[in-house]
């Protein structure tokens, strides 16, 4: 039963992605970018839903269960994250339209004049995306293994539900990832507020009551900054700066930025960012789950099985079972989708065709997109479920990596005397100093994330730099910059 | 050359809106870290169920929320537009 709404519920995200691509024209521009026509609703889900990931699903209660309120960062950063977009978003997607741009990095490499800063841009995405890509992978197998209660394997979940996001993504592009997207936040919604609601309700009586029950027994659970990975009291630093860089890669994430080219129109694109709280606030009942677990079910390893445990003592019936299921896989499924199409768009775009065929047709692109999504599929695959490296690490770099594109993208869009040695000495800067941080723990100071110094550094030599050199043609510069 | 966040060809009251919009969310953001996120972080009193901080987070989630809403119906409005050139589909 549980496993045939979980099926039925993959079915329907796989007609829905499937049917979704069959309007679009056959070039990058609509593989990658939607024909540039996508409207509110779409384009309002396909932000949210792609960042709430198997790691606000799982990883969000899961943080709550066993670190306490350092669990608001994540409700923190999406405060103000996707501001930026409503002041550079309509300028972003004007210039998209102009010069054809489907990708971050074209705009970027337009903009300096600059094939490695291209390139540079495309192997910060694929390091970033890779290790995130995988553990939505892991977040998919393991929701199957836990609700089939061992009968399916990890391997097999994760390649049952990533094999329908596959076959709608390699078909439908970025329409697929649209409309399964859209189908799939809704979902989420309906089921983030009924668990939220009413597992508190069911073990302690209430929202209130549960949380007087924890104000009485464990207060430092919440309050910020909360507890660390090793149970003591985390520290401020640690957890500010996790807002800090979060905030400052928000709005930048190469898969995330590139949906700014699929807006319908200027205006579309600004109410999907003053709506977007609306999503955000789903984050508050996701974090009610994982508190409700402390006191009832104490000492459930890893902390990210919180979720899945608390349904399967509870004896509920095998169809809220499924949809949970259904949930869980859907958040993890509507980041990955993203993450797949754009790393593949990416390779291709951004840097094979920039480095080594800058004459390739439109459908030999979106073929090659095709491909890659499928290996890169397979690699994520791999590492999902074969290897035994831990991503954790890679994923903390990751992060660190993409705030470093934040500064560039301001430089490109506001300082018209910013110059293409400048930025590339500054993004080298950013990412060695995270790199060195990240690899030196000597180095660490009050628990301050690496990607900090990292933007800090990149910033210091990208102004010192452009100074030193000659400004850029001011004729092409006005093209982008605000006069 | 100086960086400029606003175009030139904004109206000055335009303009003054605008930088009030982003020194606005600046501060949000400031207020969730430290130093000022200190000053909130408490657990009670519990406030619609929630612990103060949780409460008091909401209130900056749903304070941006409105403000920019606001910002938004406004240039719906006027007409006006933090960018010049925006089109007006």
């Amino acid at each position: 039963m549980v496993l045939a709404v979980t099926l039925g519920y993959l079915g329907i995200s796989l007609g829905v992605g499937l049917w979704s691509g069959r309007k679009t024209s056959k070039g990058p521009e609509g593989y990658v970018a939607g024909d540039r026509a996508l409207g509110f609703l779409v384009l309002y889900f396909i932000l949210g839903a792609s960042i709430f990931s198997a790691f606000a699903f799982l990883g969000g209660p899961g943080w709550a269960y066993s670190r306490g309120a350092a669990a608001f960062y994540i409700l923190s950063y999406g405060t103000v994250g996707l501001v930026p977009w409503y002041f550079f978003g309509p300028r972003v997607a004007r210039l998209g339209r102009k010069f054809g741009f489907v990708t971050q990095a074209e705009l970027l490499s337009h903009r300096f004049q600059s094939k490695g800063l291209s390139a540079a841009l495309a192997v910060i995405s694929l390091i970033a995306f890779l290790p995130y890509l995988t553990l939505q992978m892991q977040g998919a197998g393991y929701v199957f293994n836990v609700v089939t209660e061992g009968r399916i394997p990890n391997w097999a979940g994760a390649a049952i539900a990533y094999g329908v996001v596959l076959i709608y993504v390699f078909r439908s592009g970025v329409m697929g990832v649209a409309w399964t997207n859209t189908l799939q936040g809704m979902f989420m919604m309906v089921l983030a507020w009924s668990l939220g609601l009413y597992l508190p309700w069911k073990l302690y009586g209430g929202v209130g009551a549960m949380f007087e029950r924890l104000a009485e027994t464990v207060p430092e659970m919440l309050r910020a900054p909360g507890l660390g990975a090793d149970g003591a009291i985390w520290t401020w630093g640690g957890y500010s700066s996790a807002i800090v860089i979060s905030v400052l890669g928000f709005s930048i994430w190469p898969h995330y930025f590139m949906k700014i080219f699929t807006a319908r129109s200027e205006r579309t694109l600004k109410r999907t960012v003053v709506f977007y709280p609306t999503f955000q606030i789903f984050l508050i009942p996701i974090l009610f789950i994982g508190f409700a677990g402390i006191l009832s079910y104490p000492g459930v390893e890893p902390s990210d099985a919180i979720l899945p445990t608390i349904l399967m003592s509870l004896d509920l019936p095998a169809v809220v079972i499924g949809l949970f299921c259904a949930g869980a896989l859907a958040a993890s499924m509507s980041t990955g989708d993203a993450l797949v199409h754009a790393a593949g768009s990416i390779l291709v775009r951004d840097f094979y065709r920039v480095l080594f065929r800058p004459d390739m047709t439109a459908s030999q692109q979106t073929r090659l997109i095709r491909i890659l999504v499928v290996v890169i599929s397979g690699v994520a695959y791999y590492f999902a479920v074969m290897s035994k490296i831990s991503l954790v690490a890679l994923l903390l770099l990751s992060y660190g990596f993409v705030a470093q594109i934040f500064p560039v993208l301001l430089a490109a869009l506001y300082w018209s005397r910013s110059t293409r040695p400048g930025v590339l000495a500054g993004l080298a800067a950013g990412c060695l100093v995270t790199t060195a941080w990240n690899l030196m723990p000597q180095l660490q100071w009050q628990e301050i994330h690496p990607g900090v110094w990292g933007v800090a550094a990149n910033v210091l030599v990208m102004v010192v730099v452009s100074l030193a050199t000659p400004p850029m043609d001011s004729e092409h510069v006005a093209q982008f910059v605000v006069d | 050359m100086r960086p400029r966040l606003f175009s030139s060809r904004l109206t000055p009251t335009h303009r003054r809106i605008y930088r009030s919009v982003v020194v606005f969310f600046v501060l949000i953001f400031l207020a969730m870290i430290w130093p000022v996120a200190t000053l909130f972080s408490h657990a009670r009193p519990l406030i619609l169920g929630m612990p103060f901080f949780l409460f008091y987070l909401a209130v900056l989630l749903v304070g941006s929320f409105l403000v920019l809403l606001s910002l938004y119906l406004w240039e719906d409005r006027t007409g006006a537009s933090s960018d010049p050139e925006e089109d007006s589909l």
